[in-house]
């Protein structure tokens, strides 16, 4: 307890810098991936492409941040054991977020996909076995998580698949491609909107004193997926029958009507994202500061402070000026190959996944989510060529993450320790 | 080797390998293309030009060539298709023997002076006319893929294509019976030629044919997509 009086505010700044660090890491590199697949074609300049991302990247860790970040605070480690030395847990917190700030930046120079979520889980569990000892862990909810890791990319994959064979079944395959795809269109975007919003809103924005019923929730949903339709229909109204385009390519038309439609979806990307791995990303910090704050106390029930949600979301924008700029305009030069019709149906697919496990209080990864998607859409024949090389080097990854975050956070934990202690 | 290779997220998703078949097939046309202007200097017995005209066939045929084998050399067996891998590297390999079958009949033309029978011109036109249209409807076939992507190789792209591949069927079946006549008529008048001059226009006559033949190989090859 003395040390936690004595050095409180040094613990909560170092949290604070490591916490921002990590963000910066994730913005970086990360989010510029998700983001990378509506600039490659070419629905979004790199200026835009920043805008939306700052903007829904703070609303979705705003709305639908808490439930993850308390999974990371709460649901990995059980601190019983160490309730009269709270510092351990404070060392602890802060090892995690050093260790996979910087596993994050070594993983981006060697261009290994890597994934946040994992690099954190990994580095919590390593302090944990050292710091308070293996029997902390809560193993069960460990394997849930790991479950929805493989589950989570399997469930974005199919829904990319249902959503391509149904623009194939609904406007591709019919007589006036275009004509159908003006028809459907708003229907598509209201799906974005709708489901969005419904799986942020369903029970879930207690934290900021909203308390919506279930018939309310459902009732703004379709409310905000009407505003949503209605603004793509206010985009696509004009598009026309481009006739020398369409001696190329005679679906030339129909992919400009999706080309305004992948705004939206590279909103609820950002959305997605926010509430996801911002969320990861602040765990550790809201831990420290709640532990800080309560003087010691380990077991308390404090909310999650919104500002914490915000240095998050700073963090991360900081991180996408600096670096993830050029991140996204590479990534938006190679993925060309995705047309808008399928980049609109594989981002749509991973923004719902990755927002429903969010509501669930799942840490899952976007970008891994983002690659079962166009997997998804691969298996529909939707693709090109997709090298089946990087999908081992994610696996491989995976296991390697794991075991280096903990070893990191096993020696950053001991460090800290002998520094404080 | 490294433990993770430096591929990163992006190498997911690979340039489509239907964009560089597309662009090997406008070579080979353009190979088809010099074989009239061949058989025109050849009537004018314009020696110079016949063996100018079966040089630019030979400069097509090598980039055709190489086009060919970059495209291989970047077809790992790691790479997941909407089609067929091993297909799709027959396909193009049909292709380039189209390029082939133009540089061997520009050889013969440029190694041998040879003198049009006047009883084969005729024919002789029909036939180059016949190879024009059939490789110039196997290049459209080919310029559908794309569209073939876009709706999953089914729905109504197939229909097209289908139509297409008949069309390029029926044609192989034209050029045969002029084939066919052409030979009678050399027959014909075979007494009155140079027996090896005749022998190698009944070569020139079978590599003609030969390119309607590859033709439909292409469209065979073609319809293996659309039956997966």
């Amino acid at each position: 307890m003395e040390i936690i009086a004595a050095y409180g505010t040094a613990m909560i700044i170092l949290a604070v810098i490591f916490g921002l660090y990590m963000c910066w890491g994730i913005g970086a590199n990360d989010l510029a991936n998700a983001m990378g697949t509506s600039v490659g074609s070419g629905a979004l300049t790199i200026k835009q492409a920043i805008g939306i991302a700052i903007i829904f990247e703070f609303l979705g860790a705003l709305l639908a941040g808490g439930h993850v970040t308390k999974t990371i605070r709460k649901g990995i480690i059980d601190p019983t054991n160490i309730t009269s030395n709270p510092e351990i847990l404070v060392y602890g917190m802060l090892a995690a977020l050093l260790a996979t700030a910087i596993w994050l930046m070594i993983a981006s120079t060697k261009g290994w996909p890597v994934s946040t979520t994992h690099s954190i889980i990994g580095a919590l569990i390593g302090f944990a076995i050292v710091g308070i000892g293996p029997e902390s862990v809560k193993w069960g909810k460990v394997g849930s998580v790991v479950i929805s890791w493989i589950v989570s990319p399997m469930i974005g994959g199919t829904i990319a698949f249902i959503l391509v064979m149904s623009t194939r079944k609904l406007i591709f395959n019919t007589d006036n491609p275009l004509k159908n795809a003006k028809k459907f269109a708003p229907g598509y975007i209201f799906l974005v909107g709708f489901t969005i919003s419904l799986v942020t809103m369903f029970k879930g924005l207690k934290h900021l004193n909203i308390n919506l019923t279930t018939a309310g929730s459902f009732g703004f949903a379709i409310l905000f997926g009407l505003i949503t339709s209605l603004i793509g229909y206010y985009f696509i109204r004009n598009i026309k029958e481009d006739l020398n385009a369409n001696r190329e390519f005679s679906y030339a038309g129909v992919e400009k009507v999706f080309t305004p439609m992948m705004l939206f979806t590279a909103c609820s990307m950002a959305f997605a994202h926010g509430s996801n791995d911002v969320a990861n990303g602040i765990g550790p910090l809201a831990a420290v500061y709640s532990i800080v704050s309560s003087g010691g106390e380990v077991m308390q029930n404090s909310p999650l402070p919104i500002w914490i949600l915000l240095l998050g979301g700073t963090g991360i924008v900081l991180g996408l000026i600096t670096l993830g700029y050029r991140v996204m305009l590479t990534v938006g030069e190679k993925i060309t190959e995705l047309t808008p019709s399928r980049g609109f149906c594989a981002q749509l697919a991973a923004a719902t996944t990755v927002v429903i496990a969010s509501r669930t209080g799942l840490p899952v990864s976007t970008t891994h989510i983002l690659v079962g998607a166009i997997l998804g859409v691969g298996l529909a024949r939707g693709i090109g060529a997709l090298d089946l090389r990087v999908i081992l080097n994610i696996i491989i990854s995976w296991v390697v993450t794991l075991p280096a975050g903990a070893l990191m956070a096993m020696l950053f934990f001991f460090t800290l320790k002998g520094i404080f202690g | 080797m490294p433990f993770l290779s430096n591929k990163p997220l992006y190498g997911l998703m690979r340039g489509s390998p239907f964009k560089p078949i597309q662009e090997h097939m406008r070579i080979v046309f353009s190979c088809i293309c010099l074989i009239p202007p061949l058989f025109d200097a050849l009537y004018k017995e314009d020696s110079e030009q016949v063996s100018d005209t079966a040089e630019q066939i030979k400069t097509l045929e090598t980039e055709a060539d190489k086009l060919k084998s970059t495209f291989r050399l970047n077809m790992p067996k790691s790479l997941f298709l909407p089609v067929d891998r091993k297909d799709l590297l027959s396909l193009i390999s049909d292709q380039d023997h189209i390029a082939d079958t133009a540089e061997d009949i520009g050889k013969i033309l440029t190694y041998r002076k040879m003198v049009v029978p006047e009883a084969l011109k005729e024919l002789l036109d029909e036939l180059l006319e016949g190879t024009m249209e059939i490789v110039s409807e196997a290049k459209g076939m080919i310029e559908q893929l794309d569209e073939l992507l876009e709706v999953g190789f089914g729905g109504r792209e197939l229909d097209k294509i289908s139509k297409m591949i008949s069309r390029v069927r029926r044609s192989e079946h034209n050029i045969d019976a002029i084939m066919h006549r052409a030979k009678k008529t050399l027959f014909s008048v075979e007494r009155e030629l140079d027996p090896v001059s005749v022998m190698f226009w009944y070569k020139i006559i079978d590599l003609l044919g030969r390119i309607s033949d590859q033709c439909e190989n292409l469209a065979d090859r073609l319809l293996l997509f659309l039956s997966k």
